[in-house]
């Protein structure tokens, strides 16, 4: 059956870019206006929107199961997408979509489960012999255990939550002495973040390449996957730059990844778009790390190398449609970057920066794509993630889409906000980053400084915070310049005042 | 506010003063100096190489410096006094401006002030502290946590940046913080 209406549980860049395809597909979206943001411009790309304004409550609509049923079945609509983030890993709200006869756009309740709690992927990942980092397939109950299990695999090793997601709810340790403190870190940062506190160890692969892979399975048991995304420039395992495909991987070992991917999702029985994630170490040894059991934010640089649309193929594949290509059909076709713009104080590490984007100015071309929730005017409130925009670059090889990456992030101009465009800059200059050999301690390790600047605009900058002075000063007597006043005393006070520190 | 630069002027030291301004020097955090001649001029010497710097205000862009043909998105993000934070092509950069003699007297107070410096622990994103570690009046290593703050969904471990003694903590578990709200009080080891 053809879903004719869809309901989007999400906002920001990702509500937008599932309204665009739905509108090519001729089909109805609804949007939600929450009390949060009422003037959000990702409700001006909706056909209808419910609502909800004038409604205040603790939780956020996008994570209430009961008032999202609630929505849905007041609009009447066919599906939910749930896009990234809130709801969309919930195997709950699938549930209860299926239960009242909407389609939930992404893969079954049991797969989200299975995939979502990562000591039972472990678990499954180890009866399908599925490469594992060593470690184990139970949480840890508490400090000691963790120390028996870390004596046992040796440091680093790695505390990770059993419900975790998006780098969340991660510590590493190097040194038993570590370990209890850590340990304490991880459950609480787990129980605040995923409701549950039970985390577990395994060994930590030293400067290890992220790789991720792209699946598409439908639910006539075809299950391909579109190329890997390589996603190592992360700070606190946060990805800030990824890009399609990996500069690290051979068509051999490609396959011998993509395989390995697609025997994960069958092992689950997979429908929908999902990403299967590995590290890859500096011998070419690859290791599951987790299935993220969604669309990804870092989808386009897969869109622009394969030439499909992820989100047209969720919506297919949950109509019950055969996947429209063979895993031969797949060809990846040149390169793509995306880059990450979050409003974040690069030279104050990383942190939010908040405020209101006075002026925007994006850089455009056939290889350019933007994906954005935000427009001129808009505020980085506290609310939601620091996401301002993604850019996305494509080129005919590494080198061109570097190179015109470089081009199009001096076109990207913000004013009023800090951005990570300035690290971007200097990752672009980057040599391991330009020959392809970083690794996801590529911050740590390459960088000295988070962002690039030459001695001439510090030149011009100087010269305009002096300029700013002298017309400040003009200001405040016009009559004349008065640079020391306030400041004349007496020379015997003054020499009396410094001797006295 | 919309900068101008005027025909060049000249200017005096102070209202009493018949001494003319020969220069005003930005400082950086660093306290690397960048001296502007008085009459301020727009021509600029980088490199061995003078070329002038024009300021454009454009409906779209926003204010921007022209300068050897390339385009320098520029604002003050922050001013105090004679302190600036100037964001130019998103990099911050931050100058006291003085004049000759206040750059004297700065010089002087720096190096009087001395090589034990205390710290001021401040937030550096806004937060929560979900634990303090240490408690006043302890010895700390350079590196050693002192608190962790929860920020946009992370634990953060905040460290000692120097070695001392904890003089005063400001907060407590559970509480909130902005950005910049003084946290922790270190006293300068040996």
């Amino acid at each position: 059956m053809g879903i004719k209406s869809i309901l989007i549980a999400n906002r920001g860049e990702i509500a937008v870019r599932i309204a665009r395809t739905c509108k090519n597909m001729g089909i109805e979206t609804w949007g939600i206006k929450t009390s949060n943001e009422p003037r959000a411009h990702y409700l001006s790309h909706m056909d209808k929107v419910f609502d909800l304004s004038d409604e205040y409550s603790e939780i956020l609509v996008f994570l209430d199961v009961e008032k999202l049923m609630d929505i849905a079945a007041q609009t009447k609509v066919d599906a939910i997408h749930p896009g990234y983030g809130f709801l969309a890993e919930n195997a709950y709200f699938a549930q209860r979509c299926i239960n009242a006869g909407i389609k939930f756009i992404g893969p079954s309740p049991d797969a989200i489960h299975k995939m979502g709690n990562k000591t039972v992927a472990r678990q499954i990942a180890t009866q399908h012999e599925i490469p594992l980092a060593m470690g184990t397939t139970h949480s840890i109950r508490d400090a000691e255990e963790a120390k028996k299990v870390a004596d046992k695999i040796g440091y680093p090793v790695i505390i990770k939550a059993a419900s975790g997601g998006g780098g969340r709810g991660m510590r590493i340790i190097h040194k038993a002495e570590e370990l209890a403190q850590m340990f304490r870190l991880a459950t609480n940062e787990a129980e605040k973040a995923f409701n549950d506190p039970s985390v577990f160890i395994e060994k930590y692969i030293q400067n290890p390449k992220h790789i991720e892979f792209q699946i598409l399975a439908d639910s006539h048991g075809n299950t391909i996957h579109l190329g890997e995304r390589e996603c190592s420039i992360q700070r606190k395992h946060q990805k800030l730059l990824e890009e399609a495909p990996s500069p690290a991987l051979t068509p051999e070992l490609r396959k011998e990844m993509g395989d390995t991917a697609i025997r994960i999702a069958q092992a689950v029985k997979y429908e929908s778009a999902g990403t299967v994630e590995f590290l890859l170490d500096q011998s070419n040894n690859f290791f599951f790390m987790e299935m993220n059991t969604r669309i990804q934010v870092e989808h386009p640089v897969t869109e622009m190398i394969t030439g499909l649309d992820l989100i047209e193929q969720q919506i297919r594949i949950a109509q019950g449609e055969k996947l429209s290509l063979t895993q031969d059909q797949v060809q990846l076709k040149g390169w793509a970057i995306e880059y990450r713009i979050n409003a974040e104080d690069v030279q104050a590490g990383f942190s939010p920066y908040l405020g209101t984007i006075e002026k925007m100015s994006l850089p455009s071309g056939t290889n350019i794509r933007i994906d954005s929730g935000i427009v001129e005017g808009d505020s980085i409130s506290p609310n939601f993630d620091s996401m301002v925009a993604k850019l996305i670059v494509w080129g005919e090889d590494r080198q061109t889409a570097i190179k015109e990456s470089k081009k199009a992030l001096n076109k990207f101009w913000i004013k009023g906000l800090k951005t990570t465009i300035p690290f971007f800059r200097t990752v672009l200059e980057n040599e391991s980053f330009n020959c392809g050999t970083f690794t996801t301690s590529f911050i740590e390790k390459e960088l000295d400084l988070m962002h690039e600047s030459t001695d001439e605009e510090e030149i011009l900058a100087a010269w305009f915070a002096t300029l700013q002075y002298i017309n400040e000063r003009e200001k405040e007597a016009t009559d004349q310049v008065d640079f020391e006043q306030g400041k004349n005393i007496n020379p015997w006070v003054l020499n009396k005042r410094l001797k006295s520190f | 506010m919309l900068l101008e630069l005027k025909e060049k002027h000249t200017m005096r030291l102070g209202r009493s003063s018949k001494k003319e301004l020969k220069k005003l020097i930005a400082v950086d955090s660093q306290r690397k100096k960048f001296e502007f001649p008085i009459p301020f001029t727009d021509v600029l010497k980088v490199s061995g190489k003078e070329s002038e710097v024009v300021i454009k205000e454009d409906d779209k862009l926003g204010t921007y410096l022209l300068f050897r043909n390339k385009k320098y998105p520029v604002e003050i993000l922050y001013k105090n006094q004679n302190r600036y934070e100037v964001l130019l092509n998103g990099v911050s950069y931050f100058f006291t401006v003085e004049t000759p003699t206040s750059y004297k007297r700065m010089k002087f107070l720096s190096t009087k002030g001395g090589s034990k410096k205390n710290e001021n622990l401040e937030a550096p994103m806004p937060g929560k502290i979900v634990e303090v570690l240490t408690e006043e009046g302890r010895e700390v290593r350079a590196g050693e946590p002192l608190l962790i703050l929860e920020a946009m969904k992370m634990q953060n471990e905040i460290q000692a940046p120097i070695a001392g003694k904890v003089r005063k903590i400001h907060v407590k578990g559970g509480q909130n913080v902005l950005k910049d709200d003084l946290m922790v009080e270190i006293t300068a080891g040996k």
